[in-house]
């Protein structure tokens, strides 16, 4: 997959870039008295990272100019339902912030269940259920701990 | 050491453990048998349970759940073709063909004696050798660790993926990572963009949690449909014979078990190889000696299945070997046990054996316990995990990310955990997809620290380079380091090119 190694290798050149001449000077601090710069470590992962890109970069413009094969990295069903988990656990975390844990909890396993084409109605209020009661018990009752 | 063993099998043998064990082993081959659930998912998702447990309570559970998802993996393989994590593909490559001439059982069966057995001897292997090494490593200074740990980030970088230079970009992705926080030696921040949150740097648990499983149900989801359509009809049989594991199997098998257990625990050892290099290779050694070419995956091998299990199951122990004597982790269940270990206050290395010897002493031996409820579980519980494949992904996803949700939690200080096992779920998938080993990202992130305090103990002890020369040692394992680039990189092209010729051909 030389096109998505070309994007990668990019994506990585500027990152490190971003984060040599911009993230660890303004993020790290020089240090005073102390023998070695705390910023050392940080500068030489981010050095490395964008050389290596490059090299990747090289590499993959290379296979390219000869003609391979430029096949996709991720299918559009894979990109639809990433994006699918990440919102349904960010709507979550806001129910949790905002409205109560439970119906962040409920919510969140309903909506997964729902997209992933579950229409059972006993499914769909069962699991939910049981999962939350389940929770509740271990967490409260024989871990003695809380959640919210 | 057998007398060692025995003065702390009373606290191992505690009902309290037995329970946690025989828990961790049900729990992890249950998940396991799941199509699309591996252990890496199974271990990660469980931490949240261990924090209020004993420690040896709560390292044996982990260890238990790894050991049963590794031998649950096969169910799902043999029976619906559909490996719960690529190490197991040898054997729905020899087992599925098995299970549709009708021949399920038997293939199930073989599979989870030589399950069992593989462990069995990884984890003898692992408690005669991780002390022995743990004493030489005893005497290691920074300079020659700080070698050991490039040593080893190179080396996994250049074994678990199929680029040197995207496995070494992964792991110092890790190392630059585990930057964040505040600094050693100074205590000031460092890469914590003003929040206070990541003063301890990142919690290890999210983002490991991220990585593992919520990247992973974010493909698996995505895959649903053809996870569904995999649950193919599978033949009965009249023949008896079908259904167990006659003399003659084990004839046939007990050579590939032998081989397949060594291959496993030589891979184990090494760090970064992990569990698919293991089956893969006892499978090909298998298939080679048999001389049965294409047929031997056109009409299943019981001996195949046997050569990929006792493989695939003997990395895990292997694997706790430079874990557990040197403090470096060379597979991801190793990774992930140092998160369950720092929990406990507890520092994974040589002077485990000296701080915290009865802990180490009782996990072996709740080791060795768990490979025995291994095969009882899985004897007995056959048929219900037979059934339990074939629950529909729908029910199960969003079971794991509400899991996910609730340990990223518990050990991320709340909602922030979540915040940060969402951007390494994010990070994860798009690893996993543009080949970037997120073994060698966590393995980085873990020893980034160790790594920064021995380089910076050595620049302050080696301040000309002649003064290397003392550290005979570090220098070994620098130009180890360097000829692993060089040797890596050139095997990779080959098999590469190999791979590509394949294709055309």
């Amino acid at each position: 997959m030389p096109k998505s190694d070309l994007y990668a290798g990019i994506g990585l050149m500027v990152f490190g870039l971003i984060t040599l001449f911009v993230l660890i000077p303004t993020q790290t601090s020089d240090g005073g008295d102390a023998s070695i710069s705390p910023a050392l470590l940080p500068q030489i992962c981010a050095v490395c990272i964008t050389g290596l890109a490059v090299l990747l970069t090289m590499q993959a413009a290379g296979k390219l100019k000869r003609g391979k094969a430029a096949g996709q990295a991720v299918p559009t069903a894979e990109w639809i339902s990433s994006v699918a988990v990440i919102a349904a656990v960010g709507v979550a975390v806001l129910l949790f912030k905002y409205v109560n844990p439970a119906v962040a909890a409920g919510l969140l396993i309903l909506g997964l269940m729902l997209y992933m084409g579950e229409r059972r109605i006993y499914f769909l209020v069962g699991i939910p259920a049981s999962l939350l009661i389940g929770a509740w018990l271990l967490f409260y009752k024989v871990l003695g701990t809380a959640i919210g | 050491m057998i007398d060692e063993l025995y003065s702390v099998a009373g606290s191992a043998f505690a009902i309290g453990n037995l329970a946690w064990i025989l828990f961790g082993v049900t729990l992890g081959y249950l998940v396991g048998a799941l199509p699309g659930l591996g252990k890496g998912t199974a271990t990660a998702v469980a931490i949240p349970l261990t924090f209020y447990l004993e420690p040896l309570s709560a390292i044996a559970f982990l260890v238990g759940i790894s050991k049963g998802s590794t031998a649950g993996s096969a169910v799902s393989a043999i029976l619906l073709n559909t490996p719960g994590e690529p190490s197991s593909t040898p054997t729905a490559m020899a087992g599925y063909p098995l299970a549709r001439a009708g021949k399920a059982q038997k293939a199930l069966k073989m599979g989870l004696f030589a399950s069992v057995l593989g462990d069995l001897f990884s984890t003898v292997v692992l408690i005669l050798v991780a002390q022995e090494l743990a004493e030489y490593a005893l005497g290691i200074g920074p300079v020659e660790l700080t070698a050991i740990l490039a040593f080893s980030m190179v080396f996994i970088a250049g074994l678990s993926g199929r680029s040197m230079i995207k496995g070494l970009i992964a792991g110092l992705f890790g190392i630059l990572v585990s930057c964040m926080g505040l600094e050693i030696e100074t205590g000031s921040p460092r890469l914590t963009f003003g929040l206070i949150e990541l003063y301890d740097g990142l919690p290890l648990i999210p983002v490991a949690i991220g990585m593992l499983a919520l990247s992973e149900m974010m493909i698996q989801i995505g895959q649903r449909q053809r996870l569904s359509d995999e649950a193919d009809l599978l033949k009965g049989s009249a023949n008896p014979e079908d259904q167990i594991v006659t003399l003659a199997d084990w004839k046939n098998c007990i050579r590939p078990i032998v081989r397949g257990s060594l291959i496993g625990t030589v891979v184990g050892i090494l760090p970064g190889l992990g569990a698919s290099v293991g089956s893969f290779l006892s499978y090909g050694a298998e298939r080679r000696a048999s001389g049965r070419g294409a047929d031997f995956e056109e009409s299943g091998a019981i001996e195949g299945v046997a050569a990929a299990e006792s493989a695939d199951n003997a990395v895990v122990p292997a694997s706790l070997v430079p874990l557990f004597a040197i403090g470096i982790p060379g597979s991801v269940i190793a990774a992930i046990l140092i998160g369950a270990f720092t929990i406990q206050g507890i520092t994974p290395g040589p002077l485990l054996f000296l701080e915290n010897k009865d802990l180490i002493l009782g996990v072996y031996v709740s080791m060795l316990a768990a490979s025995v409820m291994l095969l009882f579980i899985g004897y007995f519980g056959q048929n219900m995990f037979a059934r339990i494949v074939r629950i529909s992904p729908a029910l199960i996803m969003p079971i794991v990310v509400f899991l996910c949700c609730i340990g990223a939690y518990l050990q991320g200080g709340g909602t922030f955990g979540i915040g940060v096992m969402i951007v390494f779920g994010i990070i994860g998938f798009f690893s996993k997809k543009y080949d970037f080993s997120f073994v060698t990202f966590l393995i980085g992130f873990v020893i980034g620290p160790s790594f920064e305090l021995s380089l910076r103990q050595s620049l302050g002890l080696v301040t000309d380079l002649p003064e290397l020369l003392d550290h005979p040692v570090a220098i070994v394992f620098a130009v180890l380091a360097v000829i692993g680039v060089w040797r890596l990189t050139v095997l990779q092209r080959k098999q590469m090119a190999e791979m590509a010729k394949a294709e055309t051909n």
